[in-house]
């Protein structure tokens, strides 16, 4: 059963309580967790129910996309047969809060007449979850539903959808009389054209569309009766391997409640935070609470408390950087900040 | 084929019987080491560092697991169109099987691959060593000393001089002499096993040897000799940094420790001179409020509730509430229970560690824990 469904991310959503973090990337690129883009929860939960065929709809700014995601090498992706496929859609615009643009779809229709899946799963790409989707299609095929739709153990819903292929090209086809412009228009639609079930997922699944979100499901991480639930040895989060050396611990660190990646020097003191790779801390520092993206400097003797630091950034010694758990104080890519440049 | 200018051979038949039951299951090439890494991993990365595209592995002794690891070599960036890794196993011919007798036998039996490349220069390796070394100097000066064959020399200390082959030069670096394990060493620069041979001399010399049915066919005891006996002209290319032959439990754990202090030589932090590895893809570690981690080397995977000091840490680890690790290696997988201490050993993959059990060294000998030791220990565990 496992070849009947096709996988389909949207990846052009974009939430602006998050700009600080989009400015260089799309929304589906968001590093996450030490070592993961945000989009490596869903890819992987569908390559691991055992689907081949995966395309992902992007939009700008798609290159830290591209170059994460490359042939698929690292989900079992670059295939002869099916695979990863990438839809960029530059003359399309979108409602960026909305996921599964018709519009964007009928671009590329020729990719959903070539396809051979029966069925089609249609996601966002900003979910951290570990969910096995094939319990989702079998159930799918026994309620004789028009079209299914996820929601977490609230009753939220994750803007996951399954429907029949060909019906989702009967709905992109049709768009200009219905006016459903995606699936979420289908769905709510008052005076419905199809029969809409509700599956209810119990496992964890967070959306992250805001910086608190952000915070509050990255932190969520270091909780280990969370963390032995997303990432299992037999169910793998799979994401770009890099070349880096193991964490190195020094005489002089401490390290609490925290996830390290690999290729991080750390010579200070670190607590309930999330380090990814490469990053160097340096003597005397204290990292508290924190969201190191890769490849930060963090100098000697600084301080940094419920601060999120995007990749490369450069933190002078002695600095001294504060926010909290609602507001968390975010250093944009790239940047050197010194001692002296926020009080 | 496209012509290549030079082609390694990287032996990765060892045995490494003195690794113990490390060994058992696997080539010496393919033992675990500093975290991440399996000991073929650095003369892979060298190669490709080194701008060399083209390598014959040669395995022989449990492959398994080496030919699976090395797979088509997209690890160390090596699966190329043209050149890039080839696993060669010994083979049957119309008349009988060959084994590889020795390092030149090895070789000899693969004329027909170095051929299709039409190489001017073969580089000979073994994958037993941890270093990191630019072959493409070596290569050069090679050329520039119009040398038949090189032989990369590093300096030993003298007490040990006679445990390696030992090499004599003179003022231009020329080898005059070649002993292998002398009693009485004239000399202290030691032969690494790294070898470049120009192409025509390779040849002429491994065929000659094959027909000499006196010899053992290695490039140490044999072939090197042999060029000497025929005035051919060798050089010695003088090696300076971290090179290590881990062929004991005790050297192999001394390496991993080397790479905790401070002042080692081998960085393997080095972004210009990057070591590849097979990447398992696993989460980052997690370290608990509880745990104490210290002058330590961890790789991703790994869940720490306990205390870890001068130790390195493969993927997958998990080590329980209380337990105390000290000096040691802990490799992938094992799981090591509460409340344990352990001291100057090493615990190979996959182990599992009971509650409450306590290693520590006998004279100061490091332990290998294995899985037959811990039944042995625990027989209802």
């Amino acid at each position: 059963m496992n070849k009947k469904l096709l996988g389909i991310i949207d990846a052009t959503n974009y939430h602006e309580d998050l700009q600080e973090l989009l400015t260089h990337r799309s929304m589906a690129a968001l590093p996450f967790g030490g070592r993961y883009r945000i989009i490596d929860f869903v890819l992987s939960n569908m390559v691991n129910s055992g689907m081949n065929s995966v395309a992902i709809f992007p939009k700008l700014q798609y290159r830290s996309l591209m170059d994460h995601l490359g042939s698929g090498k690292n989900w079992g992706l670059n295939r002869k047969r099916d695979g990863l496929f990438f839809f960029p859609c530059p003359q399309c615009e979108y409602d960026h809060k909305r996921i599964g643009s018709f519009h964007h779809f009928a671009a590329n229709l020729d990719f959903f007449h070539r396809s051979t899946q029966e069925y089609s799963l249609i996601t966002n790409c900003f979910t951290v979850f570990n969910m096995d989707f094939r319990p989702l299609l079998e159930w799918h095929i026994q309620s004789g539903c028009d079209i299914t739709t996820v929601h977490d153990k609230n009753g939220k819903a994750l803007d996951i959808y399954l429907v029949k292929t060909s019906l989702l090209m009967e709905l992109v086809q049709t768009r200009n009389e219905t006016r459903y412009t995606c699936m979420e228009d289908v769905v709510n639609d008052p005076d419905p054209l199809f029969v809409t079930c509700h599956y209810k997922y119990n496992g964890y699944a967070e959306v992250v569309d805001s910086i608190q979100s952000y915070f509050k499901t990255s932190m969520d991480l270091l909780k280990p009766a969370i963390w032995t639930r997303l990432f299992l040895k037999d169910w793998p989060i799979l994401t770009k391997v890099k070349d880096e050396p193991p964490a190195k611990y020094t005489r002089e660190s401490t390290v609490q409640n925290s996830m390290v990646a690999n290729g991080c020097t750390i010579n200070g003191n670190v607590e309930n935070s999330i380090i990814s790779r490469g990053v160097q801390i340096g003597k005397g520092a204290v990292i508290r609470n924190c969201i190191i993206m890769q490849k930060c400097q963090i100098g000697e003797n600084s301080l940094l408390d419920s601060v999120i630091l995007d990749k490369d950034v450069k933190i002078e010694a002695g600095t001294v950087l504060t926010g909290t758990p609602r507001f968390p104080y975010v250093v944009p890519k790239g940047r050197v900040q010194g001692a002296l440049m926020k009080s | 084929m496209v012509k290549k200018k030079c082609v390694a051979m990287l032996l990765a038949g060892g045995k490494g019987s003195r690794l113990n039951s490390l060994t058992k299951e696997i080539a010496k090439p393919a033992v675990p080491f500093g975290g991440k890494y399996r000991i073929i991993d650095f003369t892979l990365s060298n190669c490709t560092n080194s701008g060399i595209d083209t390598v014959g592995v040669l395995t022989q002794y449990q492959p398994l697991l080496l030919n699976s690891y090395i797979g088509i070599g997209s690890a160390w960036d090596l699966d190329r169109r043209d050149g890039g890794v080839t696993v060669l196993p010994p083979y049957s011919e119309s008349q009988e099987v060959r084994w590889y007798t020795g390092t030149a036998s090895a070789v000899y039996q693969n004329l027909t691959y170095l051929k299709q490349y039409q190489p001017e220069y073969v580089l000979i390796l073994s994958g037993d060593h941890i270093y990191k070394m630019n072959y493409e100097e070596m290569l050069e000066y090679h050329i520039e000393k119009k040398a038949d064959a090189t032989i990369s020399v590093i300096e030993v200390p003298w007490s040990e001089a006679s445990r390696f082959g030992i090499l004599d030069t003179n003022e231009e670096k020329r080898i005059v002499d070649f002993e292998e394990k002398p009693n009485s060493p004239k000399n202290n620069l030691a032969s690494m096993g790294i070898y470049i041979f120009s192409w025509n001399t390779l040849k002429e010399y491994l065929e000659m040897d094959a027909r000499n049915p006196r010899s053992s066919h290695d490039f140490g005891k044999d072939v090197i000799p042999l060029l000497l006996e025929e005035k051919k002209k060798l050089s010695a290319y003088p090696f300076k940094g971290y090179w290590k032959d881990v062929g004991t439990v005790q050297s192999l754990w001394e390496a991993n420790m080397d790479l905790l202090n401070e002042e080692c030589e081998l960085n393997i932090f080095d972004y210009d001179w990057k070591i590849y590895s097979v990447n398992p893809n696993q989460p980052p570690q997690y370290i608990s409020q509880e745990a104490k981690v210290k002058e330590s080397l961890i790789n991703e995977g790994c869940s720490i509730e306990g205390e870890v000091e001068k130790s390195v840490l493969f993927q997958g680890v998990t080590i329980g509430r209380g337990t105390r690790i000290k000096e040691s290696v802990i490799m992938s997988d094992a799981v090591v229970g509460q409340n344990v201490f352990i001291e100057k050993a090493i615990v190979a993959c996959n182990v599992t560690v009971p509650d409450g059990m306590i290693i520590r060294p006998v004279d100061d000998e490091v332990i290998l824990v294995t899985k037959e030791l811990i039944s042995g220990l625990y027989p209802t565990f």
